[in-house]
């Protein structure tokens, strides 16, 4: 499916071509700019009230065209691949630029070898919708025959692709094909006067073969069990507490707490609570934190970054030593190290920005029961809806969707729709046990950042946090 | 609105109905937007860019769907019409899909919401950057030793849209704004370093305060983050400054769509007409304002626009019902969405209101967090202010509230008489009594 020419064999943007918008944007100097090409079709089939009638497509096409000088971003962007539309936008991110003399235009370009993290069968443009309609109605079926007293079930399929190209003024030049692709499942359901919702979904970077009978029957099932155990659940009451993390999705705690705060950027302008921390302790040993851009089929999976530099697996804490910020090509040169394959965008429309890809705390050394066990009162949360930070104060905070509370070391009664809050530094020197269970997320987590929504992964083994201040009643 | 993009909107509808649709909705759109972002006493970005978008809701063999694409060549736009229309009818019928009845459309002409400013090209980059200069110097200056950083920006728009339905209407938009910001972060004794914001917005440049008092005020609310603790957790009285408060009055609206209402996740269902919050909080919509953040003639669906109240003395008055579920409930659609809000005032300002309430919380900001429609269950983070004996005290942070939407705004016992200005919800400063914090 990887294909370097797209864009020369669908819309005539060939080498001279490039080579000719590259040394427009590069006429007033700079140290160097890039051209990013994408071209992405989104579909949404949703079933609602027992039919799936309601359909959806997006497509864009446009170039994004960035001038950097020092730290400086010249940027703009043109919906036509029109060399004249083009040249239109590369002056205008030209301006950026000033004294130097004007760069020179890459003498030649060389297509970059990528990796193949996202192998699919067909791409989504090929799969009829006949394929993916039986899926929504199965859950929708199985759903309702789970419990009477499910009264509502949503589903949407969402799938799409995108073709990049990168190109920048060393005559780097790397293609990807990113498909993209989530099933979502929603219930609402009603015991006496009392009414819950609550919602399950899987996806990745996947190809219809993912989409089994089982894998749709695995979302009916959880995303009812989810909605039924909220008419059990109480809130729990405010304060102060540890909190035990099931694994898998509550890696959401290492992207607030802190993803972020690693991101170059904010600790290039000193603006982040882990500015001027590289190689000191922030965690026990036992805690080792990564954002890997490599993990197969994953939200958070690239070939090549959006700056089409190539990705890595980078460790961000290794055994409670801080080792690196998440780098995009500006920081990278900032701080004279390597790109570490961070820098992503939203869109063409968009400037790159350090983000993360799908980062994830490694297995430490405890059992998950001994975890829970060691609590005398406290939580276990299970799900979460989603989450937010400030970088320079460290708080963070991540909404469960559900969980338990602990009570002298056994789970008893569910929780539901409380807000934990903490100081991310603080958090993660609490973290006092790490289990052995590494789980990723499936699920369709999106970041976003400065406007820009990017998708990303996140996983955990089962955490406990010895404090955080859970929101609850009395 | 520009010609071609009105040509390509006439085409995408003629060939639509050509191809067999029964009924057609179409939007065209462009917006032209700069970003110029100053760091550290250099510019650190300089965006520009026109955006041109179409989209096309097609009702076809009693099917729907709504697309949208930049691909904007004639050929290009016939064949994703091709392509979306067989899609469209492999899907199932839906009986409540087709365009609203053209009674409910209205003029969409002669009332002036002066929502362009005419001298929006004459906006040079000169005068941009003047201008935050201006606010970063200040920001600087005000903020002093503690500063860290200083970012200040200005991002200007202008953009047009023009809608048309194949059964009669045709509605044209366009508005401007100009927006200056400025953040500051801080260094706090013990590391962490703080950070806030100040920005204004509006439609028209004149109505925009000088920029140095962006930055002033930027830096005198970091500077006020500084030395930020948790205090006990407990019932309390909170006053809720007026530009944060939106996001309350938000979890209480999301329950009113019609969506959520005809999905049973609405908390308000059945509610009309009854008290969902004390008596002092009466919320109309009002898409008429002149300058508005949020103003308009037609709705999303080309409906009308006219003033609606909400809620009436703390009663619930109207749904959001939109043309789509209105049907499948057989309710009569006001609007699917809100345009500005607008509260009743009361009297004080936020200083007296702070000293009325004695002893309690100010908070200046929320943290993420979220609300469940269903139940009206919330939770969200906070930061702010203890207040002691009527006066603001040190700075909080780490905290959460948590209630049911109905307690919170029952317990609504003062508004102020100072609306925000730089949003479409026009939010006075609100205190609430017997709020559930949670800290240490």
């Amino acid at each position: 499916m990887a294909n370097p020419s797209y864009f020369e064999s669908h819309f005539g943007v060939d080498d001279n071509v490039l080579r000719r918008t590259i040394a427009t944007a590069m006429e007033r100097g700079g140290d160097f700019c890039d051209l990013f090409f994408q071209q992405r079709t989104s579909n949404m089939i949703a079933l609602e009230d027992n039919e799936v009638n309601r359909g959806l497509r997006v497509v864009s096409l446009g170039v994004g065209i960035r001038v950097v000088q020092d730290d400086a971003t010249g940027f703009a962007f043109s919906e036509e691949l029109s060399e004249a539309s083009m040249r239109e936008a590369a002056t205008v991110a030209a301006a950026i630029a000033s004294g130097g003399g004007p760069g020179a235009a890459p003498a030649a370009i060389r297509v970059t070898p990528t990796r193949d993290l996202y192998p699919i069968r067909t791409g989504w443009a090929d799969v009829p919708l006949e394929q993916k309609l039986p899926l929504l109605e199965r859950i929708n079926n199985r759903a309702f025959a789970a419990d009477s007293r499910v009264r509502k079930v949503r589903v949407r399929f969402s799938d799409g692709e995108s073709h990049v190209l990168v190109v920048d003024s060393d005559g780097r030049k790397a293609y990807d094909h990113r498909p993209m692709s989530v099933l979502f499942a929603q219930c609402v359901a009603q015991d006496g006067d009392r009414r819950e919702e609550n919602y399950h979904n899987i996806g990745g970077r996947v190809g219809i073969e993912l989409y089994t009978d089982a894998l749709a029957d695995e979302i009916a099932d959880e995303a009812v069990r989810r909605t039924l155990l909220l008419f059990e659940a109480v809130r729990p009451s405010a304060g102060e507490m540890p909190v035990v993390l099931a694994a898998g999705s509550s890696g959401i705690l290492l992207h607030e707490a802190i993803g972020h705060g690693m991101e170059a950027d904010f600790n290039r302008k000193g603006t982040s609570i882990y500015a001027d921390r590289i190689s000191k302790p922030i965690a026990e040993p036992f805690v080792s934190i990564v954002d890997d851009g490599t993990v197969p089929s994953s939200r958070g999976a690239i070939n090549i970054d959006d700056e089409g530099n190539p990705v890595q697996r980078t460790v961000l804490v290794d055994s409670g030593i801080l080792r690196t910020y998440m780098h995009d090509r500006i920081s990278a040169r900032h701080y004279g190290v390597e790109p570490t394959g961070n820098g992503r965008r939203e869109s063409f429309r968009h400037a790159p920005l350090p983000r993360m890809r799908a980062t994830y705390m490694e297995a430490g050394p405890h059992e998950r029961e001994e975890i829970i066990r060691s609590v005398d009162r406290g939580i276990y949360a299970v799900s979460f809806t989603n989450g937010q930070v400030q970088i320079g104060a460290g708080d963070f905070t991540f909404y469960i969707k559900t969980g338990y509370l602990i009570e002298q070391g056994k789970l008893t009664a569910p929780i539901k729709d409380v807000n934990l809050i903490g100081n991310g530094p603080e958090v993660l020197r609490n973290v006092c046990m790490v289990g052995n269970d590494p789980e990723m997320d499936r699920g369709g987590w999106t970041c976003g950042k400065a406007g820009q929504s990017v998708p990303v992964s996140l996983g955990m083994p089962t955490v406990k946090v010895s404090a955080i201040t859970v929101g609850g009643l009395g | 609105m520009d010609k071609r993009l009105a040509e390509l909107a006439e085409l995408t509808v003629d060939h639509a109905l050509k191809q067999g649709a029964r009924e057609v909705a179409v939007g065209v759109s462009r917006a032209r937007f700069v970003d110029l972002k100053r760091r550290e006493g250099k510019t650190e970005k300089l965006q520009a860019s026109t955006s041109r978008g179409l989209s096309v809701a097609l009702y076809v063999d009693g099917r729907f769907s709504s697309n949208a694409t930049s691909l904007l060549e004639p050929d290009a736009l016939r064949d994703f019409v091709d392509q979306t229309l067989a899609m469209t009818r492999k899907l199932a019928p839906d009986p409540y899909r087709y365009l609203p009845d053209p009674g409910l459309y209205g003029p969409t002409t002669g009332v002036e919401l002066d929502l362009v400013d005419p001298g929006y090209d004459a906006l040079d980059m000169d005068e941009r950057q003047r201008r935050v200069v201006a606010a970063e110097d200040a920001a600087r200056r005000e903020g002093g030793e503690p500063v860290i950083s200083v970012t200040a920006e200005m991002v200007t728009q202008s953009s047009e849209s023009l809608q048309i339905h194949s059964n009669g209407f045709r509605g044209e938009h366009a508005a401007t704004s100009f927006m200056v910001g400025t953040t500051v972060t801080v260094q706090d004794a013990d590391d962490r370093r703080p950070e806030d914001r100040h920005w204004t917005v509006a439609r028209h440049l004149t109505d925009l305060p000088p920029a140095a008092g962006v930055g002033r005020e930027a830096a005198r609310r970091a500077l006020s983050r500084m030395g930020s603790r948790k205090v006990q957790s407990g019932e309390m009285t909170m006053v809720v400054e007026n530009r944060a408060g939106s996001r309350l009055l938000g979890a209480l609206l999301e329950p009113l769509s019609a969506a959520s209402l005809q999905q049973q996740r609405s908390c308000f269902e059945g509610k009309l007409g009854e008290q969902v919050a004390s008596e002092l909080l009466t919320v109309v919509d009002d898409p008429l304002l002149p300058r508005g953040l949020g103003s308009r003639l037609y709705d999303g669906e080309g409906l009308a626009a006219r003033r609606m109240p909400v809620v009436e003395r703390g009663r619930l008055r109207t749904y959001f019902i939109d043309v789509y579920y209105g049907r499948k409930l057989e309710m009569a659609p006001t609007t699917g969405g809100a345009s500005n809000l607008v509260i009743e005032l009361g009297d004080d300002d936020a200083d007296g209101l702070v000293a009325r309430a004695g002893q309690g919380i100010l908070v200046t900001g929320f943290l993420g967090g979220n609300s469940n429609p269903a139940t009206g269950d919330f939770s969200f983070g906070v930061r702010g202010f203890v207040i002691n004996d009527g006066r603001v005290g040190h700075a909080v942070g780490e905290m959460n509230i948590t209630a049911s939407l109905t307690s919170l705004w029952k317990g609504l016992v003062a508004v102020g008489n100072d609306p925000y200005p730089y949003g479409s919800v026009r939010m006075p400063t609100l205190v609430f009594e017997g709020v559930q914090f949670s800290g240490v």
